[in-house]
């Protein structure tokens, strides 16, 4: 209550502030120079390993960031920050597991494709907030290995869902400059859909501002077999020794190595599970979780404000001992 | 003027009631919790223990110092029933502790002392296994790297690597001979101030439910026993 009465007071302060002076936030929007400004963004701190490893350092990427001076990228996006939200907090790097479409679809008695229909509209909505906010990687947990056990009938729907989809947005993705890499076993998946696959990623390959990966038909244990599969090769063709084999070297095999950011910063999952399911399992040491209720159709701005909220106010340590 | 004022002034209005409803919540829980320890509540009194085979307890370092705490909490957790847990910390800390706790916990019994397959072990021992992040991404290291030497022997000097004979089964033989014998738990519990497993071995997290329990300075047995009693009545689809 005295942390309210000190909120009441400055309150007041303001509004006599205010009547005192004139606004300052139109000059500073009047000048529009460019300027580009590099951000370390850790998104794998340092690590200190006390008890037998020796200590190391983890990866630092930069990532260019650019901004108009006097211009927030978020006036030419059309969607405001939130005032509870502070743009040099945002993560980097937002990993989601889009859980619930077919409970959504069942509480409305309507059949699983629906609810697979459903998913569309957040996603689209959390991929404009990301470009809107600086969140330059979204990585998306679309369809995971364990999925090619449901019927065959859902999962043709889901797969053919995925190409329409692809196909009807492509406008809109290099429009905003949207690059999208799929990981997981594509060998599984319709030709149809490999086929849409290989050209969007050839076709927005060169887009910078945000990346969209699709985990389609992906595991966590598939993606580190398949980087210690890469590894045996690079050991087969003399590319490295056997001896020199440690966990940076299955580390940079990972399907996820396809951006400077691979370690989320933030995994948000929906539907109200506790588990991460086999997504992403090497890449989520020091990654911040948030658990929400609502289904994935019905996760709103609302919701993924609640959850960057969430992780601006978390301590992160990446293992440091403070 | 007076509009602006008046809509600033509901604004403050409803941050206070966000406020007061924050605190009645947290005040809320504390209760329940003591609730809980008390058998008061009703539902909470038989636990389906069952199900929880297995349980992982993630200290952050830090607070993982603090030996008497986390042999209050393996007392806890055998009072209820639960006998494998599995305790990480990122730093080895509390392997270091482990002959203190082992000292107090005298029914307890190493993983590496067990033959048997601890999820089907009868319940007479507590079996505890220690942890650090030495035995997660390097032991997948380690894991591979045993299987590429075996790999070269059986194909003779500068024979071929079969790359494609590496597969999760593989890993997961190659991963108990380097030392890590533990299975998957079906319940991870964190404690510390961070929402984040800390980098426990992440082969071993498919389908674990993960709860955060908050600081173990302010651990609370009711909390301890909702937390499990919330894990009993999950269904699991594990993606199907």
């Amino acid at each position: 209550m005295t942390f309210l009465s000190c909120r009441f007071a400055i309150f007041c302060f303001k509004v006599a502030s205010r009547r005192a002076a004139p606004s300052r936030s139109s000059s500073k929007r009047s000048s529009s120079s460019l300027s580009i400004s590099w951000l370390s963004s850790p998104s794998r701190g340092t690590s200190v390993r006390k008890d037998d490893a020796p200590v190391s350092t983890g990866i630092t990427a930069s990532v260019p960031y650019v901004s108009r001076k006097g211009v927030s990228p978020v006036v030419e996006c059309g969607v405001p920050m939130p005032a509870e939200l502070r743009e040099e907090l945002m993560p980097k790097h937002v990993a989601v597991i889009m859980d619930g479409n077919r409970r959504w679809a069942k509480m409305r008695g309507l059949p699983p494709s629906e609810g697979h229909v459903a998913l569309v509209p957040p996603l689209r909505m959390v991929v404009k907030l990301c470009l809107c906010w600086g969140i330059k990687v979204l990585t998306v947990f679309a369809f995971s290995t364990e999925n090619l056990l449901r019927p065959k009938l859902e999962v043709d729907f889901l797969f053919s869902h995925f190409e329409r989809t692809a196909n009807s947005e492509i406008e809109a993705i290099m429009r905003e400059r949207i690059k999208i890499t799929v990981i997981g076993d594509t060998s599984k998946l319709p030709k149809s859909l490999q086929k849409t696959i290989t050209i969007i990623e050839e076709k927005t390959k060169d887009n910078s501002r945000l990346h969209l990966i699709m985990a389609i038909n992906y595991g966590g244990k598939y993606d580190i077999v398949q980087a210690c599969k890469s590894v045996a090769k690079k050991v087969q063709d003399g590319i490295i020794h056997l001896e020199d084999i440690n966990e940076n070297i299955v580390e940079k095999e990972l399907k996820t190595n396809c951006t400077e950011l691979p370690y989320p910063d933030l995994l948000i999952r929906t539907s109200g599970e506790l588990r991460v399911s086999n997504f992403l399992l090497w890449q989520l040491a020091y990654t911040e979780f948030f658990f929400h209720k609502k289904l994935w159709p019905d996760f709103g701005k609302d919701e993924f404000v609640e959850a960057l909220k969430s992780f601006q106010q978390r301590q992160r340590r990446y293992g440091f001992l403070s | 003027m007076i509009g602006y004022l008046g809509l600033q002034l509901l604004w403050y209005f409803m941050q206070i009631i966000v406020s007061v409803w924050y605190h009645i919540s947290i005040v809320g829980n504390m209760f329940e919790s003591y609730f809980i320890s008390y058998e008061v509540l009703n539902k909470y009194k038989s636990l389906h223990i069952g199900k929880l085979r297995y349980l992982a307890v993630v200290i952050e370092s830090e607070e993982a110092h603090q030996t008497s705490k986390v042999i209050k909490l393996l007392q806890w957790l055998d009072s209820v029933g639960v006998k494998n847990v599995c305790l990480y910390d990122m730093n080895g800390v509390l392997k270091k502790s482990k002959d203190t706790i082992f000292q107090i916990m005298k029914n307890a019994k190493s993983i590496e002392e067990v033959n048997e397959d601890v999820t089907h072990h009868a319940p007479d021992h507590m079996t505890l296994e220690f942890v650090s992040y030495v035995d997660g991404k390097e032991a997948v290291a380690k894991a591979a790297n045993l299987i590429f030497v075996e790999n070269f022997k059986r194909h003779d000097i500068g024979g071929e690597l079969d790359h494609q004979i590496l597969l999760e089964s593989h890993l997961n033989q190659a991963l108990q001979i380097v030392g890590c014998k533990g299975p998957e738990p079906d319940l991870l519990l964190v404690y510390g101030p961070v929402r984040s497993h800390l980098g426990f071995p992440p082969w071993r997290i498919r389908y674990t439910e993960i709860v955060h329990m908050g600081s173990l300075n302010f651990m609370r047995y009711g909390s301890l026993i909702k937390a499990i009693y919330n894990f009993t009545k999950v269904r699991h689809n594990y993606g199907t």
